[in-house]
């Protein structure tokens, strides 16, 4: 995972201190991947690009708040966008069951492309459940989703998620 | 406040919140948690653990470039978020602000000006440095001039006598570019030349404001224009 070179925490604290420049620059720095991940999990470009103008509000609202000691500021700026889009998803809750025509990452995934741990991680699962938690995680799929996209039925798609989950735990520390 | 229940173990929470993160959990699921994650310190480490772990997810999604509309309009959010002078509930959205409305003035405003400021300028011999024409926001009739040989001190010219109610008063206000809201200059009489110093404002600026409003005899109770518009224009600098 490539972390530029660019200071978060100290642009944040900027924001908290109300300088709308750094907000910019946070803006310019970081809204097409954020843009990037909320459309993924939305699937309307309207409606994403609705999803990071709140997001960057609670980020502005919220920096003041910010505490570094609880994890990054890039982190945290993922975290708000991720978790507004998929109230989002969960509260319209999309009829759709899998249906949306998105391609599928999992089976082009190329853990040597992705330099985190957790690449490494997810590439010492089963390639099922790889698929899973990519699915929930990037496409905002449900448990119901999964089963249906994967044809498997919900309560193994349930069980491999909660097994997944811990060997990514173990795995990562 | 929503705690977690008593028997939860450690396991569970941490799974609680791992699901929480991945995006599994329905919407009654996913508003407890964001409910519990104000007070629950064990329950938002445990987010906080699980969220970067899988940041790293994000990585997998292609970026997109979002419109050129969508940085303005969080710009504009975040300038409405800032606060303002408190005002009572019951006035209507501050009209000074109302583009719409000086966009519809300014023309008809520039030409009375222009015809007046002509007029004044044969009769006076010390050459105003700023004219404004007050006219009716509705039928843009002139109703008074205001000129400024100095920056420091306007007379406000009555080219009628215009009507009051025996109620009410009209009072006086100026707004330039930046300030928070239109600052009071005094109660006017109907047909009452008023030289009003402007010693504890900023000195005249192109474009400035002006205005008179319907208040109650005693003036605005709160300082900021509560009644309608009967006159407003824009300062003209004289060349």
């Amino acid at each position: 995972m490539p972390e530029p070179l660019f200071d978060y925490e100290a642009h944040l604290a900027a924001c908290g201190r109300g300088e709308r420049q750094a907000l910019r620059d946070l803006y310019v720095q970081e809204s097409p991947r954020l843009l990037g991940v909320a459309k993924r999990l939305v699937r309307d470009t309207a409606l994403a690009e609705d999803i990071v103008h709140d997001a960057f509000l609670k980020i502005w609202t919220g920096a003041a708040r910010f505490d570094p000691a609880r994890g990054s500021a890039r982190g945290w700026m993922y975290s708000v966008t991720r978790h507004l889009a998929l109230n989002f998803i969960r509260d319209h809750s999309r009829e759709t069951q899998g249906e949306p025509d998105v391609p599928i990452i999992t089976e082009a995934f190329d853990a040597h492309l992705h330099s985190g741990r957790i690449h490494h991680c997810l590439e010492q699962l089963d390639p099922d459940r790889r698929s899973c938690i990519v699915h929930a995680y990037v496409d905002g799929y449900s448990h119901a989703q999964i089963s249906h996209k994967l044809g498997t039925p919900l309560g193994t798609v349930k069980a491999w998620i909660r097994r997944s989950l811990t060997a990514l735990r173990e795995c990562m520390g | 406040m929503i705690t977690g229940p008593a028997d939860e173990t450690q396991e569970e929470r941490d799974e609680l919140a791992s699901e929480y993160v991945l995006g599994t959990l329905s919407a009654e699921r996913r508003s407890e948690v964001q409910q519990r994650l104000r007070d629950d310190a064990e329950l938002r480490t445990a987010v906080d653990t699980w969220e970067r772990r899988l940041l790293g997810l994000t990585d997998l999604v292609e970026p997109m470039t979002p419109t050129a509309h969508l940085w303005p309009r969080i710009e504009r959010s975040v300038a409405a978020l800032q606060p303002r002078p408190p005002q009572p509930a019951a006035q209507p959205a501050s009209w000074w602000n109302l583009l719409p409305l000086w966009r519809a003035l300014a023309g008809a405003g520039l030409t009375a000006t222009l015809l007046l400021g002509a007029l004044l300028l044969t009769q006076t011999t010390v050459k105003p440095t700023y004219l404004v024409v007050l006219v009716g926001p509705q039928d843009k009739a002139p109703g008074w001039v205001i000129q400024a040989s100095n920056p420091r001190e306007i007379q406000l010219i009555p080219l009628g006598v215009v009507e009051v109610p025996a109620d009410k008063a009209l009072e006086f206000w100026t707004k330039a570019e930046g300030w928070q809201g239109p600052v009071s200059l005094g109660l006017v009489k109907p047909g009452q030349t008023l030289s009003v110093p402007l010693d504890k404002l900023p000195p005249l600026v192109p474009d400035q404001l002006f205005e008179l409003t319907l208040e109650n005899p005693t003036g605005s109770p709160i300082g900021k224009p509560t009644g309608p518009i009967q006159f407003i224009g824009r300062a003209v600098k004289v060349i």
